[in-house]
C-alpha cells in the first residue's frame, strides 16, 4: 500500500485507525463530524473551487510560492499535522519543488499560536523514512487492540470499536 | 430525513441536484442530500438519467407493488470495498458458518423471549410454556446443531410455536392459526409478509453502508436472493421492530381490519390507507432511540441494524465473540 498523509496522521493519532483505514475499511461518521469538518474546509478557507491540489496520492490544500499550507480543523493532535505536512515537504521535494510547511487551525485549544511553521530537514526526512518504514510494518500485521483516547468519541471508527 | 416512501402514482426525475416527483397533484421537490433510500411503492416512471443520478449519490431504491409485495432493489454501485473482508467472509463461510448461523438463531430466540416477556408480566400466563421453551430447549437444541439444516429445523420450530401463540398477545379476534405467504390469506398474514419485507430492505440499505458482501450468508442458503446476508441480519430484528409494530397496530386498535385490508376469496392484503398506518408505525419504531450501553451513546434501532453488521466484520476480522442484536446492550 502506497502511503499517503492521512495515514501518516493516523499514525500518529490512533495505529489502529491506521491500521483500519490502510486495509480500506472506511466506515461513515455516524454524528457527521466528517462532513461537518469537510463543509468548514470549503467555507473558511476554499471559497475558490478546486484550490485543492491532487499529486500523486497526496493532496495539498494550497501551493504557494514560498509555502506548502495545511489547513486543520483544531490543533488537537499537531505533531499528527505536522509529520503530514512534512510527509508533503518530502513528495513535494522528490518532484523538484522545493518548500516550507505552514499549518494554520482554525480553532486554537493546545497553543496560542494559529500558525506553525515546519521545515523539511535532514533529521526530519530521515525520522519521516523511519515512520513510514512502521507503518508499513503496522498495517501488514495484526490489527491493534481498541485503547481508548481523547479522540475516540469523534472518530469515524468509534461505533466498531466499542460495540 | 433519510427514506422517502412514494405512494402515488407518478414519475420521478431528476431536476438539477434534486429529485422531482410528479404526481397527480403536481410537483414534490425533494432536496438528494437528504434522502438515503427510495421506496416506491406504487406504479412510477423513472430514467436512466436518474438512475444514474441516484447511483452517483449512493441512494438505493426498494420497490414494492400496488399490492405491498416487494419486487426489487435497485443497487447502485458499492462505495466501501474491502478485497481483506471478502476473503475473510468466504472464508467464514467455509469455516465458521454455523458458528455463525447459531448466533443468530439465539438472538431470535432472546429477542422473542424478551417481546413476550413484556406480556406475561402483565398477565398473559398463556404463553409460560412457550418462554420457557425458548429458555431452555430451545436453546439446547441450537447448542447442539451440528448443521445448518439441523439448525433451520429449530428456527422453524421457534416461529412456529411463536406463530401458535400470537392469538394469547393480541386482543381483537384474528383468524390466525399459520403462517401462509404467498399469497397472505389473512390480515395477520399480510402485515408479517409487509412487516418482513420492510426489514429485509431496510437492512439491505444498512448493510450497503458497510464493507460487508451481501450476497454472502451463513444460515440462508447463498442463491436465496442477491442480499443472503440481510435476510440473514434482518432476523435478529423481526420480533423487535416488525411483530412489535403489529401486535400494537392490533392491540390499540390503530389498524382496522374491516377498513384497512383488501380481502378477496384467496388472499388478503393492507390497502392503502393500510399500507400508510403500517408504515408510520414501523418507522417510528424503526427511529426510537436508546441508550446504547457500551457505546454510551443514544442510537437507533435502525442504526443497530448496521452495527450488527459492524459486530459481524469485528468477527471476521479480529475474531472478536460477539452477540446480534438483543436487550443487554440497552442501558
Ligand atoms: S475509535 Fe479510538 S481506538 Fe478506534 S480507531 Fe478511532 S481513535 Fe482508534
Amino acid at each position: 500500500m502506497d502511503i499517503n498523509g492521512t495515514l501518516i496522521n493516523y499514525y500518529f493519532h490512533c495505529k489502529r485507525q491506521c491500521w483500519l483505514h490502510a486495509n480500506r475499511i472506511n466506515l461513515e461518521n455516524e454524528f457527521e463530524l466528517v462532513d461537518i469538518g469537510k463543509a468548514m474546509h470549503e467555507i473558511k478557507f476554499n471559497n475558490k473551487k478546486n484550490s485543492e491540489i491532487k499529486i500523486d496520492n497526496i493532496s495539498i490544500d494550497k501551493l504557494t510560492n514560498d509555502y506548502v499550507i495545511e489547513y486543520k480543523k483544531s490543533d488537537a493532535d499537531i505533531e499528527a499535522a505536522k509529520w503530514q505536512l512534512l510527509f508533503y515537504l518530502k513528495v513535494l521535494k522528490e518532484k523538484g519543488i522545493d518548500r516550507t510547511g505552514k499549518l494554520i487551525f482554525a480553532e486554537k485549544n493546545k497553543q496560542s499560536k494559529k500558525t506553525i511553521v515546519v521545515k523539511l530537514d535532514k533529521e526530519n526526512e530521515n525520522e519521516l523514512l523511519n515512520i513510514m518504514k512502521n507503518i508499513n510494518e503496522l498495517i501488514k500485521g495484526d490489527i491493534p487492540e481498541v485503547k481508548l483516547i481523547k479522540g475516540c468519541k469523534k472518530c469515524a471508527f468509534y461505533e466498531y470499536c466499542f460495540l | 430525513m433519510k427514506t422517502k416512501y412514494l405512494m402515488s402514482m407518478g414519475t420521478l426525475s431528476r431536476k438539477d441536484n434534486s429529485l422531482d416527483f410528479k404526481n397527480e397533484k403536481g410537483h414534490n421537490y425533494i432536496p438528494i442530500t437528504e434522502i438515503r433510500e427510495i421506496y416506491l411503492m406504487n406504479e412510477i416512471s423513472l430514467n436512466t438519467k436518474l438512475l444514474s443520478f441516484l447511483s452517483q449519490n449512493n441512494i438505493i431504491v426498494h420497490y414494492f407493488d400496488y399490492y405491498g409485495f416487494y419486487r426489487g432493489t435497485f443497487f447502485p454501485k458499492e462505495h466501501y470495498i474491502s478485497g481483506k473482508l471478502l476473503l475473510k467472509q468466504i472464508n467464514a463461510y467455509e469455516n465458521k458458518g454455523i458458528l455463525i448461523a447459531k448466533k443468530i438463531v439465539l438472538a431470535i430466540s432472546i429477542n422473542i423471549y424478551n417481546t413476550l416477556y413484556h406480556y406475561y408480566r402483565h398477565g398473559n400466563n398463556e404463553i409460560y410454556d412457550y418462554l420457557n421453551y425458548l429458555k431452555d430447549d430451545c436453546k439446547n437444541k441450537i447448542e447442539k446443531s451440528k448443521t445448518i439444516n439441523n439448525l433451520l429445523a429449530v428456527e422453524g420450530e421457534i416461529w412456529q410455536l411463536f406463530y401458535k401463540n400470537i392469538k394469547y398477545i393480541i386482543n381483537q379476534n384474528i383468524d390466525f392459526s399459520r403462517r401462509v405467504k404467498r399469497p397472505p390469506d389473512n390480515p395477520m398474514n399480510a402485515m408479517i409478509s409487509f412487516g418482513n419485507s420492510l426489514l429485509y430492505t431496510k437492512t439491505i440499505t444498512q448493510i450497503y453502508h458497510t464493507h460487508l458482501n451481501q450476497s454472502i450468508s451463513y444460515l440462508h442458503e447463498l442463491s436465496k436472493s442477491r442480499f443472503s446476508l440481510s435476510l440473514d441480519l434482518s432476523e435478529a430484528f423481526k420480533p423487535i421492530i416488525v411483530f412489535k409494530t403489529i401486535f400494537d397496530l392490533i392491540n390499540n386498535k390503530k389498524i382496522n381490519l374491516k377498513e384497512h385490508f383488501n380481502k378477496k376469496v384467496n388472499y388478503c392484503v393492507l390497502n392503502e390507507k393500510g399500507k400508510e398506518i403500517f408504515l408510520i408505525n414501523f418507522e417510528k419504531r424503526l427511529d426510537n432511540k436508546f441508550d446504547h450501553k457500551s457505546l454510551k451513546r443514544k442510537i437507533s434501532y435502525n442504526s443497530a441494524i448496521k452495527y450488527d453488521g459492524y459486530k459481524l466484520i469485528k468477527f471476521l476480522l479480529e475474531e472478536k465473540d460477539f452477540m446480534f442484536f438483543n436487550d443487554k446492550e440497552k442501558k
